[in-house]
Formats: C-alpha cells, structure tokens, sequence
C-alpha cells in the first residue's frame, strides 16, 4: 500500500473538473488517493484543489473553523518567541505541574494506619489534656512521643518490606534515594505541622520548651534513620532509632510512676530545653545529612540476596 | 529471524546467584538480541531468578551482567545503571498497587517513575493501556480489576516507556484463552524492534509467541535452540503419531529435559 506510484509520475495534473470533483467527494477513494500524492509534490495543482474547496460552502465553512481551531491552539499555547520547546514543555496542555506531581508521587507515602495513628496521637494528647483533666502533664508527654512518628511513617512507606509496588520502582531510575526522600518530605509535611500545632494547643509546662522544641530532634533522628538505613535497610533503620530513643528518653518518663513522673520528665526535658541541646541535635541533623549524601547511592544498589 | 547479525542487548557472562545456602544459578552463559526469547524450566529451576537480575533488583553473586551496551553488575556505575533503567520494561511475577491508584494513575505513575518526559506521558499511558485491551477501563480502581486485568496493568506498566528490553515473569499467568492469545500477538510485534524475555512453564506460550527457547534446569542451561528445533526434538524422539503424552513441543521439552539431566548425572 505504501508503493504508490514510484518517481516519474508527474506527467498529468488535476484539472478543474477533477479538481471540482474532488472537492465535491465524488471521486473514487484510489482516485482520490492519486490527487493526494500528486498534490504533495505539485504546487499549482495544490493550488486549484484548494480554490475548489473553498468555493464550496460547506467545505469553505469547515476550514475556516479549522484554521481558526488552529490559530486559537497555538496562541493558547503562548507566543513561542523565546525557547519554544521550553515554553512548550513547561505549558504542556493537561501535565500536571510539578508540584502536584511530586505530591501525587509522594502520596503512597502516607499509609492509611501511618495517618490514623498520627490522627490519634494529636487528638489523644489534646483530649488527655482537656478531656480528662491531665493539664501540663500533656505537653511533656507529646514532645517525646512525637519524634518517633514520621519515623513510623518513613518505614512504613519505603522498601521491600512496606511499599506495594517496591519490586515494580526497584527497576526504575527513580526507585532509589529520589523515591525515598520525596516520601519522607511527604511523611514530614504532614507530621510536623499537626504534632507542633496540637502541642502548641496544650497548656504550657513549668521547665518545658515549646511545642516547636522537637523539631530538631525530630529532624535529626529522621535522617539518622535513612542513614543508617542505607546500610541496614529504612525499616531496620527506623526501628533502630525508635528504639533508642525509646530506650533513653520515652520509658523512663512513662514508667515512672504518677508522684515520680515529673522528675523523669524534668529529665527528659534536658533533651529539648536550652540552646545546647538544640544545637547538639541540629548538628547530628547536619553529620547524618551529610552522611546520607555519601552513601546517596546505596538506595539505587541492587538487593543482595 | 535471519538476515542482519542483530546486535546484543543482553550478555551474561559466567552469572552465579545465590540465595543464602541455596544456589539459584550457577554460572550462567546467555545472550540476547532483539527478537521474543522463552526462559523455560521447571518451577524453582532459576527463571525467576535470572529475570531479577536482567531487570537490575537483585544483585548477581558472581559474573558480569551487561544490558543495552552497559554493565549493570554490583560494581557498576549509578549513571550507566540509570540510563538502563529507563529503557526498561519489568513485568514481576508478584507485583502490588496503592488501593486508590486508577490504572491510568498506576501507569502513570510508573512512567513517572521511569522519568520519562512529563509531557509525554499522558500520550503514552493512553497508548500502552490500549495495547493490553484496557482502554475501556482505563479510569477504574485497580483493585476492582479481577486478576486477568490486573496482569494486563502489569504488562501496560512495563511497555508504557518503549522499552528496548522487556522482562516478563510469567506474564500469561491468570489470563483467560483468549486473553493470551492476543498477549501473544502483542509480544511477537513488541519482539520486532524489542529483546523481550518471557518466563514461563507453559509450553504453548512458547510455540505461539517465541522465536527461541532457554530452558533452565537446577541453575543451569539445560537446553537452547529454536521454538523448530525443540518441536523436532519431540517429533524425532519416537515414531509414534499419536500419544497420550501431549504436542510434540512438549515432548520436546521431556526430551531436551531428559537428555540434560542424564549428562549431569554422567558427569
């Protein structure tokens, strides 16, 4: 079907009857087919095709909305001036923009049980605190609690282990750290701003910081985790994290008993309160982000078995 | 088939994988070129295995593995690995989907995975999604999708990109007759431009959709040669017309199985 005509076939041209007809839709389609290749290559045949269309009404009409269709298209798409295929890219009709795409990427990240058990910790501690009479003793309590969850949340949305589709983004050239990182910047997204605002709701604590004091440590033990996970795996690394922190800072305030628990807790408060210990965590933020930069590529290796 | 010396895609080189104690392959030699090739064998016989490390998941115990001109081996460079990722296509043997993704967003969201350029991908989605006869219910939950159709999202997924090699783990697994006969179809017109590789234990996806055979058995090579030259060697066995013991592919595939296990005895 491609082999139409060959070279030297150029020896007749459409005259106006034919031309007449074609446009009428009276020819026969091979026919038809013939005026097409001839037109691709002769002008003044082209020509008189085109004065025959656009005598007749009906098909006149149809391409003077198609050229307005056209026209239309194109000056929505922007004058294409300056770097047209930029322009084209960056206006691309129903692309997503990037932002929402990297959001749309991202909310895997944050499972159903993830966003429930961040859910229950905000309400929880606020119903503690008003609800059931708890007061000050509230604050202390989530400041501690809190740095554990977006690493509850970074566990269970990346690897082998949490992530549905991990042996479909294993093979791809965005599995890797790339994947990692935009799920954890969507687990924190949604984290930071609802355990610091119910904190902020609760009722202040003699020798406690803000609500905003476990932003750092919440931070760093973040990236520690992903650190550490590049070795060990994100779920071992998380749970590795959590449970040192737990181990140091959480029992010890949760197992005193009532009359005892604001001595644990003035000791907790060690880790949040004072430029020191903010510092100490901003630091470990930075040796663990560092750290991650350096073994950045070990997310991308392939699973040893 | 014949013709032009095709170029290879795929080389394998002295491929060892392990499996804690257990050895999955054992020095393994293969070569691929554009065209659909069968991996065949037995279950557990390493099928899976090899399809993990051609789609650069698993890492190789020992050996060289090089895909589309690039080592993607356990010492190999993130950039050369990168760029075979994106002329990639896999197709798991198990694979899962987030519960409220549609198979638009699924697909999508792989090729968004595989970087491909954002303004192509709502084009080419469409494209790959009607190329597995989904097209209809390209705007349904996945998980409303009985299993048929799930695997034909899978296969969607893995051709959304083009691919210049197509890993398929038993991709016919769960698709009704005729369902497999148009992923045939589809696959011997992939095979023209693309090095596809199915994994399978039924033997007539290989008489209907491949131009060669590999068969594995326990790691090893046991058999390769033409999809023709395995049906001979069910025909020529013996000279019985009929028997009981299935199409002469099959018995092909006793034989050259056969014939394998008898040299590794005698060895």
């Amino acid at each position: 079907m491609t082999t139409t005509g060959g070279t030297g076939m150029s020896h007749w041209h459409v005259s106006e009857e034919l031309a007449g007809r074609y446009a009428a839709g009276s020819m026969t389609e091979t026919d038809a087919w013939s005026v097409e290749k001839h037109v691709e290559a002769c002008g003044g045949c082209a020509a008189r095709i085109s004065a025959a269309v656009r005598a007749r009404p009906e098909t006149g009409a149809a391409l003077d909305a198609v050229r307005a269709g056209v026209l239309a298209a194109v000056a929505a798409e922007g004058a294409p001036v300056r770097g047209p295929a930029r322009s084209a890219r960056r206006r691309s009709p129903g692309a997503v923009t990037r932002a929402g795409r990297l959001l749309w990427a991202a909310g895997p990240a944050l499972r159903a049980p993830w966003l429930l058990a961040l859910v229950l910790v905000a309400v929880g501690a606020l119903a503690l605190a008003y609800g059931a009479g708890a007061g000050e003793a509230v604050r202390p309590l989530l400041l501690v609690v809190a740095p554990v969850l977006p690493l509850a949340g970074v566990a269970l949305s990346y690897g082998r282990h949490a992530d549905p589709m991990h042996e479909i983004t294993a093979a791809t050239p965005s599995g890797g750290l790339r994947l990692l990182l935009t799920r954890t910047a969507a687990v924190l997204a949604v984290s930071i701003p609802a355990l610091t605002l119910a904190g902020a709701a609760l009722p202040p604590s003699a020798g406690w910081p803000g609500a905003a004091a476990w932003l750092l440590p919440g931070l760093a033990m973040t990236l520690a985790a992903l650190a550490l996970g590049s070795y060990v795996g994100c779920r071992t690394g998380a749970t590795s994290v959590a449970v040192a922190w737990a181990a140091v800072v959480v029992l010890p305030v949760l197992a005193a008993s009532p009359p005892a628990t604001t001595g644990a807790a003035a000791e907790a408060a060690r880790y949040f309160a004072g430029p020191a210990a903010q510092a100490g965590w901003a630091a470990g933020a930075l040796v663990c982000a560092a750290l991650l930069a350096v073994r950045r590529r070990s997310f991308d290796h392939l699973e040893k078995l | 088939m014949s013709g032009i010396e095709a170029v290879n895609t795929v080389e394998v080189r002295a491929l060892t994988v392990r499996h804690r104690r257990t050895t999955a392959l054992d020095a393994v030699d293969l070569d691929f070129a554009p065209g659909v090739h069968g991996l065949l064998g037995p279950n557990g016989a390493g099928k899976t295995s090899l399809i993990r490390v051609l789609a650069t998941v698993a890492a190789p115990s020992a050996g060289r593995v090089e895909l589309l001109g690039q080592e993607v081996g356990a010492g190999s460079d993130h950039r050369g690995r990168a760029e075979v990722r994106r002329r990639l296509g896999y197709l798991p043997q198990e694979f899962g989907y987030y519960p409220g993704f549609t198979v638009r967003e699924f697909v999508s969201y792989v090729a968004w995975l595989k970087e491909m350029d954002a303004a192509a991908v709502p084009a080419a989605v469409e494209h790959a999604v009607d190329r597995v006869g989904l097209a209809d219910r390209i705007d349904a939950k996945v998980k409303t999708l009985s299993g048929g159709m799930v695997r034909r999202v899978g296969i969607a997924q893995a051709i959304v990109n083009d691919p210049d090699l197509l890993l398929l783990d038993e991709p016919t697994a769960g698709l009704d007759p005729e369902q497999r006969v148009e992923f045939r179809a589809l696959i011997r017109e992939l095979g023209r431009t693309t090095t596809v590789i199915v994994s399978t234990h039924l033997v007539e996806d290989i008489a209907a959709a491949c131009t060669d055979v590999t068969l594995i058995e326990a790691g090893r090579i046991a058999y390769r040669g033409t999809t023709q030259e395995l049906t001979d060697l069910g025909g020529t066995e013996d000279g019985e017309a009929q028997r009981p013991d299935g199409n002469p592919i099959e018995r092909g595939y006793t034989a050259a199985l056969r014939a394998h296990r008898a040299a590794v005895a005698n060895r």
